[in-house]
């Protein structure tokens, strides 16, 4: 799957609809953790060995604590030249 | 008594070219899995595993120094690549040196605790995220009665295998709710490769002490790596055995 803001946001969403944390009006600028979708540092783990088995790298295995889809689209959109 | 799994296992044992590994590389192979081992060299053993018709396409052997934090991730990446997941890891690759701390080298200090601890730990991290996106998986440390006990001689090596035992209990605390069992096994004084730095009076010692009465056997770990990795004992996480003969009992 390619690194486009689209797909990454499909690839968070299926990962909070699987573990049924998906906020009612989630959005990029939701935080993914207290106050939002409410991930803690386990299901945190999951979604970036998510993220790096479909999008081939992950924000956080770089160094980064993205806080919000937005953050984590920011990320891929940095790194895709 | 284990079960039978319904399909071919993924298995990566680490350090699997000889001694301890070989045993438990040839049992995982005997029981039909798929499995995948390193070591910084081939052997002959290996060679044998790669090129026999019954194991060469349920064989895989990446030359790796686990040391490196970049070897670990070509070893479970090649892995990966092969058969798509890990279903079991053995941490088995270590090193000894032997002699007395106060006059251990930095070098020999940095070999033991960057194989058997962080190696073990780069490892462990990569497979951990690969069993976390299935949510199954089984790992077993393999450990040393010497991280219990202490053995004269070896104090880098059981720090590093107490390290090991640590990691066992943490891991299976992390990972259990995502059914992914975590074990350790303790193993007593084996004849292997492992063993040579201790002389004849010290083995025969050993033996003496036993209520075994003799030195253990790789075939007698990997029957305890077979049933902790048995899907069917996904209740059993967060223990440690030993499997010693009775010489600690």
């Amino acid at each position: 799957m390619s690194t486009s803001a689209t797909d990454v946001e499909q690839t968070v969403i299926g990962f909070l609809t699987t573990i049924e944390k998906l906020p009612e009006a989630f959005g990029p600028s939701t935080s993914l953790y207290a106050g939002g979708a409410g991930l803690d540092s386990l299901e945190t783990a999951e979604l970036s060995a998510i993220l790096e088995d479909t999008h081939g790298a992950d924000p956080y295995s770089a160094g980064e604590m993205p806080q919000t889809l937005a953050e984590i689209q920011a990320y891929y959109a940095a790194n895709s030249a | 008594m284990t079960s039978s799994p319904t399909q071919q296992r993924v298995v990566l044992v680490t350090g699997g070219s000889r001694g301890l590994g070989e045993g438990i590389v040839q049992s995982y192979l005997d029981s039909g899995d798929l499995v995948a081992t390193c070591a910084r060299t081939s052997t002959d053993r290996v060679e044998s595993w790669s090129s026999a018709p019954e194991t060469a396409d349920r064989f895989l052997f990446v030359p790796a120094d686990l040391a490196s934090v970049e070897d670990a991730e070509r070893l479970v990446g090649a892995v990966v690549e092969k058969w798509g997941r890990v279903d079991v890891l053995i941490n088995n690759a270590g090193v000894a040196r032997d002699g007395v701390l106060p006059l251990f080298s930095d070098d020999d200090i940095d070999t033991v605790v960057d194989l058997n601890i962080k190696g073990m730990l780069y490892v462990t991290r990569l497979v951990s995220r690969r069993m976390l996106t299935r949510r199954q998986g089984s790992i077993v440390n393999i450990s040393s009665i010497v991280g219990r006990s202490g053995y004269r001689g070896l104090a880098a090596y059981s720090a590093s295998k107490a390290a090991l035992d640590g990691l066992t209990r943490a891991l299976s605390r992390e990972l259990g709710s995502r059914g992914i069992t975590v074990n350790g096994i303790a193993p007593g004084y084996l004849k292997t490769d492992m063993s040579h730095g201790l002389d004849e009076a010290q083995l025969g010692q050993i033996v003496r002490r036993t209520p075994a009465g003799r030195l253990g056997e790789p075939a007698d770990i990997a029957r305890a790596c077979q049933f902790l990795t048995d899907p069917a004992n996904s209740y059993l996480t967060g223990q440690i055995i030993v499997i010693d003969g009775g010489l600690t009992s």
